[in-house]
């Protein structure tokens, strides 16, 4: 387990080297982006002073467009700093955390154990992602990336609008025991309070199986279980486990998803923010950001400990 | 007379919602029970098993080895009460648990192939015995509630339906995890 202490070393040797050349591409790129700001922003000034009068729509029109091409020539302009960025810091800590483990910035996890972990059942019109991890902690495969996946739907007025169904870290392993059935470990919202999330939460649980009523008090307020199987599913969730999870669950402080199918675990960790993304408008020579990137890969990496994963006191030997 | 039809057409619906949900739990239970039974008959089918590959290393422990052997020929025998179930299931938890950390004190079996591969298997049906007990138990609560509670509880004293008792967790099961704990969970 590596500590907070090394990851300082480890930036003072190897990584703010490295930030120095990222930290003047990023100050050109940031010079770069306020000028085209200025220049849109003018340009769309004077396409909205000339076509105001003839419709007050236009006003918003030229807003809009003006958005849109800022978004455009922003995702432009930090690409190859992004890309750069990541192989010169993100690399490094995944191979700090665990040499063993191998980094892919453009990767993800496959779309279909996404869909075979059957935590979130709504059509994929969009999946996307990066920063994908792949390995082994001692006897346990893992493998995550950055997810984002969505439903396209259309209003009662016609319109197309994205719904986001996850955004987040998406962890998969190897569990430690054998199993046939699914067992879905989801936040309970019944207890909390009803609505937007409430809704989506019994959309969510039509088809998965009967209700599992576990003897944790602590475990079924947090979490609602629904299993193929009364037996399995406690075979699985085992009075240690079920600890466990909740441990991880507070360290996360979010609420969180786990599937257990087909010998395999899933978790589902949701996130506001874009995970492992450098600084644009802020410097990034800088301790905090790199502790940040560091404590979000070690959360993920630490599931395997946390949940025990390592343990093959079962028939279900380990592979590497 | 609508009225009537109607009142009537409504408490007959109750009974038979009632009823099939007194019925359903109650079938749950013995299902469980039967998985419960089916877990512990794995267990039994292990021991010879394990006999017969700890056997020549442990001279010490030739008692034990007897009596499990003959507690398994008891547990296999025909018309058992199931309190008499519970009580064999418990006393071969212990010697199962005492062979278990004796083996310990022998490094050559502890190592073996044939023993790792054994005690993984015993591990885990231990673990599916414990998740089957606690899924009866489950099941078993749930009937209470309902043979307990108004409104079930009319039909279920008219059915004379009683309460089941649940597994109680005995200390040799306590002494299971404890054993559990010695290889490292």
């Amino acid at each position: 387990m590596r500590t907070l202490e090394d990851l300082r070393k480890l930036y003072a040797q190897d990584i703010a080297p490295a930030l120095y050349p990222l930290e003047r591409e990023r100050k050109r790129i940031l010079r770069k982006f306020i000028s085209a700001a200025a220049i849109v922003v003018l340009s769309m000034s004077a396409l909205a002073f000339f076509l105001v009068p003839a419709s007050p729509n236009f006003g918003v029109f030229s807003l809009i467009l003006g958005a849109i091409i800022l978004a455009f020539v922003y995702q432009w302009l930090i690409k190859d700093y992004t890309s750069d960025f990541k192989t010169a810091v993100i690399q490094k800590i995944v191979t700090f955390i665990d040499p063993g483990l191998a980094y892919s910035k453009h990767g993800k996890i496959n779309r279909s154990f996404f869909s075979l972990s059957g935590i979130f059942r709504q059509r994929l019109d969009k999946y996307s992602g990066d920063d994908h991890v792949t390995g082994a902690i001692g006897k346990t495969r893992i493998e995550f990336s950055e997810l984002y996946t969505a439903c396209v739907e259309r209003d009662s007025r016609g319109r197309r609008h994205e719904k986001r169904i996850f955004k987040g870290l998406f962890f998969m392993a190897d569990f430690n025991k054998d199993f046939i059935g699914k067992t879905f470990v989801l936040p309970d919202t019944a207890e909390r309070m009803f609505g937007h999330v409430g809704t989506l939460f019994q959309s969510m649980n039509r088809f998965r199986g009967e209700l599992i009523k576990l003897e944790d008090v602590d475990f079924e307020r947090q979490f609602a279980v629904y299993g193929s199987d009364q037996i399995e599913a406690r075979y699985i969730l085992s009075t240690s486990l079920m600890k466990r999870i909740l441990d991880f669950q507070k360290k996360t402080g979010k609420r969180i998803y786990l599937s257990f199918v087909g010998s395999k675990l899933f978790v589902a960790i949701p996130y506001g923010k874009d995970l492992f993304e450098p600084r644009v408008f802020r410097t990034i020579l800088h301790f905090d950001p790199i502790k940040e990137y560091f404590q979000d890969l070690q959360l993920a990496i630490g599931i395997v400990e946390d949940l025990n994963l390592n343990t093959r006191i079962w028939t279900k030997q380990g592979n590497r | 007379m609508a009225l009537w039809i109607f009142i009537i057409a409504v408490i007959a619906i109750l009974l038979i919602v009632i009823y099939n949900s007194l019925i359903s739990k109650k079938n749950q239970v013995e299902n469980v029970f039967g998985s419960v039974d089916a877990m512990l008959k794995k267990r039994y089918d292990m021991i010879p098993n394990l006999v017969s590959s700890v056997q020549n290393y442990m001279q010490h422990e030739r008692g034990t080895l007897n009596e499990l052997t003959e507690l398994r020929a008891k547990a296999l025998s025909a018309g058992l009460s199931s309190d008499e179930k519970v009580d064999l299931d418990n006393k071969l938890s212990k010697a199962l648990g005492g062979i278990m950390v004796a083996v310990e004190n022998y490094p050559d079996l502890k190592a073996s192939q044939n023993f790792l591969q054994l005690q993984g298997s015993i591990n885990e049906v231990e673990e599916q015995i414990s998740a089957a007990r606690r899924a009866y138990n489950a099941a078993v609560t749930s009937y209470n509630n309902a043979v307990e509670m108004f409104p079930t509880n009319v039909l279920a004293s008219m059915l004379s339906y009683k309460r089941k008792r649940v597994f109680e967790i005995p200390e040799s099961e306590r002494q299971n995890v404890n054993v559990q704990d010695l290889f490292n969970r």
